[in-house]
């Protein structure tokens, strides 16, 4: 009983913190959601209607859902398949290159994302560096017009989250037991089987939290796609800043983010369920 | 044979940070640049950097992003960790709930957050400044060192501790010296990541910060009216340069200090 | 060594947190606006001659900054800048507080076209602080098309090709004025109507965007662009050969305003900060740093001569506000407009 005591010590501080400043201001969101909105001036009411919810069964409000969760996906997907080998690989390096490498990959994330976004305009337009090369290197005959496309945004996403996956990967891969995947060929394995049946389990805790950690921010990035895709791709989040500017929506932006976090959730929920990653059971 | 897979996998490594850096190299090469628009290269000039040294409000912005960065890292490190460690040895009934709830801040769009927070703070009586926008930042960096956490504390052997506590070490010094290095790596990229959102972050700093406490990415983003300018460029280029710089310099520290004896 | 690290780390947190709350200081303007609004001097010029330090503090949108202002009842903050409908709405909440037009003598500098406009009928809160007109400007190397006004906009040899900012207003008003109806059009199934036109547009749109749109028109991503005033300056600047269009469907002005919250901490700073800007030179340095039309009438001589708008020519209106269902019908074609740009 007394040790059971001292362990909730240690998670003491995540509940209060939680409680307090993610419980409280989410509550309130819940409730602006439902509250009516002023419609010819700033603010809000505190009357209860549904009205902010029935309204994004509008298939316009419905379509960005569809495009926000296109996104995510395709975003996912290729952040798994470049990350995990990348962070498969970071954790076999010698020590001295696993530290500069992990530094190599947080450093260009502690200068502004807008600039960096501006960079890959420069890379990316008509008369940019990437057509440049590419028709220098007789690739090409014709520019590329890939800016302010579907291609050119998920690039910007999967720029923006890789290291997410990467970081993730690399930290169950690193902490792994090698001599079980030793063990695995001795007993006959083939070095895919081995790395699929002994590692990839072994680290497939690390590949659901980066899945976790990529997935949900790229619910919400929605400037990439402003900036890259010219603002013709629209996601929920940019309909809801829409809202919030001009209209000045406070109730139905809060309803549609209500919904955009249930999806979320739900989406997180099912993944897991399908992974059956039983060591993580907890987490959600 | 093995070799030579070795070293695919370094080139891979190589190119796909090649990648990551080409629009870096934009950054910096357009802080140079002689025009105000990042449009076109119109030839070699210092100006930005110029106007940069001059902008004293820009350099206090860089300070507090700095240290908010800090702060929040700091707190969502203790937070973050205990909480990880700890809940994979509580029962309680509310365990899977608060470790959803924890996530949340990362789900819900910032700028709903960054409302909620706002009405929530000024609910609470909170006056807005650095003490503001470190809760929230630390609410939105929790999230990414306990998952990291978390991830590394799975399949982690936990006879290892049981060891150290049969061998007469009381449970902080097991916590030191055994749990603390094992879950070392997970710690450090879960907080390289916190702190590299809260120095990018203004969609929620916008909305909680007070009058006095403004960040480098709220001077960034609101040069709306007249377009961002090559100044900031030229500021990411002396962090860079400044970010290389120390970290040469530890390395090099760090060789000389192994070269007497082997480590550990 | 780690305990180390983590103790500072600590200590660190702890001592900047005092410092924050130290921070209160005894003469200082807290000028609230978008980043970028005044050069460096200008600033170092007021401190020079008051004593009093500026601080400068930022938002993004227009309503950042209401909800801000409104959340500190009108206090926190002795000067704001921001645009025309932002500032009827922060008049109609009561955060707005009258100038002292003793403190201010050079308010008749003020240019009197600009005055009087719906958002301060009777000119006791605001000093404007730059107009702008959103105009189309194309490089004629890149289409044969003689651009006369917003209708060219739809000539299907554009295809893909158009740039426009991102502002749901001004483009659901040049597509009503293309109908030859208001900007502030309020009959919901005239703007019905005017979403439907606009969907027309869409396979022309190569991009949406509010900042650095001249971009697109300078590195040949388009061949025409409908750009905020400072961007139309700026991609002048930056190549002369632009042709600039006054589209003959009319224009849509807007003007950015500076007023004094009606709690402002600092209130008498924040007069002598207008006044000092309604200085002729000083306000003609500013208005060419931003690129924004010239508002005083005085400073007219100093200006850049593409920023010195002739009065009588003006065929256009305000963008003002109008009725919630009107702005609702006009973000639903908003938001299927821009579906519509990204469908292929």
């Amino acid at each position: 009983m007394e040790k059971r005591n001292k362990w909730g010590l240690l998670v003491a501080p995540l509940y209060a913190f939680t409680l307090l400043f993610v419980l409280g201001p989410m509550v309130y969101m819940v409730l602006v959601s439902f509250a009516r909105n002023n419609g010819d001036g700033y603010g809000f009411f505190w009357r209860f209607t549904t009205e902010n919810y029935t309204k994004i069964a509008d298939p316009v409000y419905l379509q960005c859902f569809v495009q926000s969760f296109k996104l995510a996906f395709s975003t996912t997907f290729f952040v798994i398949l470049l990350g995990y080998p990348f962070g498969y690989f970071m954790a076999r390096l010698s020590e001295r290159g696993k530290r500069r490498m992990m530094f190599l990959i947080m450093v260009p994330f502690w200068t502004s994302s807008l600039l960096r976004l501006y960079g890959w305009i420069i890379i990316l337009q008509a008369k940019g560096v990437m057509n440049a090369a590419l028709m220098g290197l007789g690739i090409l005959k014709k520019p590329l017009k890939i800016l302010y496309s579907y291609p050119a945004v998920l690039i910007g996403m999967i720029y923006a989250l890789l290291p997410f996956m990467i970081l993730s990967v690399y930290s169950s891969v690193e902490k792994m037991d090698w001599s079980l995947t030793e063990a695995a060929r001795d007993l006959g394995a083939s070095p895919f089987q081995a790395f699929l049946t002994v590692t990839f389990k072994l680290t497939l805790p690390g590949l659901l939290s980066g899945v976790i950690l990529t997935f949900i921010p790229s619910m919400g990035l929605f400037f990439i796609a402003d900036i890259l895709g010219g603002n013709k791709i629209v996601l929920v989040g940019s309909l809801i800043q829409d809202q919030l500017t001009r209209g000045s929506n406070w109730p139905f932006a809060a309803a549609l983010a209500v919904i955009l976090t249930v999806l979320t959730s739900l989406m997180i929920f099912f993944y897991r369920k399908i992974t059956h990653v039983k060591d993580l059971e907890e987490i959600f | 044979m093995k070799g030579k897979r070795f070293a695919l996998s370094k080139l891979y490594l190589a190119l796909i940070m090649l990648i990551t850096y080409l629009p870096l190299i934009m950054v910096v090469v357009f802080s140079f640049n002689d025009s105000k628009l990042t449009a076109a290269w119109k030839g070699f000039s210092l100006r930005w950097y110029q106007e940069l040294f001059r902008d004293a409000a820009l350099m206090e912005a860089l300070a507090n992003s700095i240290k908010l960065g800090v702060i929040s890292c700091a707190l969502a490190a203790v937070i973050g960790t205990l909480g990880a460690i700890g809940m994979t040895r509580v029962h309680y009934k509310s365990k899977g709930m608060m470790e959803y709830l924890s996530t949340v801040p990362i789900m819900v769009p910032e700028i709903i957050l960054g409302m909620v927070f706002m009405a929530f703070f000024s609910l609470l009586g909170l006056p807005f400044g650095m003490v503001t926008l470190a809760i929230a930042h630390t609410a939105f960096c929790i999230p990414y060192v306990f998952m990291m956490v978390k991830a590394r504390l799975v399949g982690i052997d936990p006879s290892l501790e049981e060891a150290a506590r049969d061998l007469g070490a009381s449970p902080a010094r097991t916590f030191w010296d055994i749990t603390l290095p094992l879950i070392m790596p997970a710690v450090a990229s879960g907080c390289l990541l916190a702190f590299a959102m809260s120095f990018d972050d203004v969609v929620i700093s916008i909305f909680v910060n007070g009058p006095k406490t403004s960040t480098l990415p709220i001077k960034v983003y609101t040069q709306i009216k007249t377009g961002v300018t090559p100044e900031m460029n030229a500021l990411c280029t002396m962090i860079l340069a400044a970010v290389i710089f120390v970290l040469a310099g530890t390395s090099l520290l760090r060789r000389q200090k192994a070269r007497p004896g082997k480590r550990q | 060594m780690k305990k180390k690290v983590f103790a500072i780390a600590l200590a660190a947190a702890a001592l900047s947190m005092t410092t924050a709350v130290q921070a209160e200081e005894n003469k200082e303007l807290v000028l609230y606006t978008w980043e970028g609004m005044f050069p460096q001097e200008v600033l170092d010029g007021f401190t020079e001659q008051t004593g009093t330090k500026v601080i400068y503090s930022n938002f993004d949108t227009d309503e950042t900054m209401l909800e801000k202002l409104a959340q500190a009842k009108g206090g926190d903050y002795d000067l704001v800048i921001a645009d025309d409908y932002i500032i009827e709405q922060a008049v109609e909440e009561g955060l707005v507080g009258e100038i002292d037009k003793d403190i201010v003598t050079n308010f008749g500098n003020i240019n009197p076209i600009y005055q009087g406009q719906f958002y301060d009928p009777d000119d006791k809160y605001t000093v404007p602080y730059g107009a702008g007109i959103p105009l189309i400007v194309y490089d004629p190397e890149m289409t044969d098309l003689d651009i006369r006004g917003y209708q060219d906009l739809w000539d299907p040899s554009l295809e893909d090709s158009v740039a426009i900012l991102a502002n749901y207003r001004v483009i659901n008003g040049i597509t009503l004025l293309s109908m030859g109806k208001s900007m502030n059009e309020e009959d919901v199934d005239t703007i019905a109507a005017a979403g439907e036109k606009l969907l027309e547009l869409a396979p022309n749109i190569r991009m949406i965007q509010d900042d650095n749109t001249q971009n697109a028109l300078l590195n040949g991503e388009a061949s025409v662009a409908f750009l905020y005033t400072s961007q139309v300056t700026a991609a002048l600047n930056e190549n002369p050969d632009l042709k600039v269009v006054y589209p003959e469907e009319g224009l849509g002005f807007g003007i950015m305003g500076a007023f004094i919250p009606s709690k402002a901490p600092n209130a008498k700073a924040a007069n002598e900060f207008l006044n000092y800007i309604l200085e002729p030179d000083i306000f003609a340095q500013c208005m060419n740093y931003i690129g924004y039309i010239n508002t005083n009438q005085a400073a007219d001589a100093q200006m850049n001569p593409a920023l010195v708008y002739s009065g009588d020519e003006i065929n256009g209106e305000y963008i003002e506000n109008i009725s919630a269902q009107a702005d609702e019908q006009q973000n639903k074609n908003w938001t299927e407009f821009k579906a519509a740009c990204g469908a292929e």
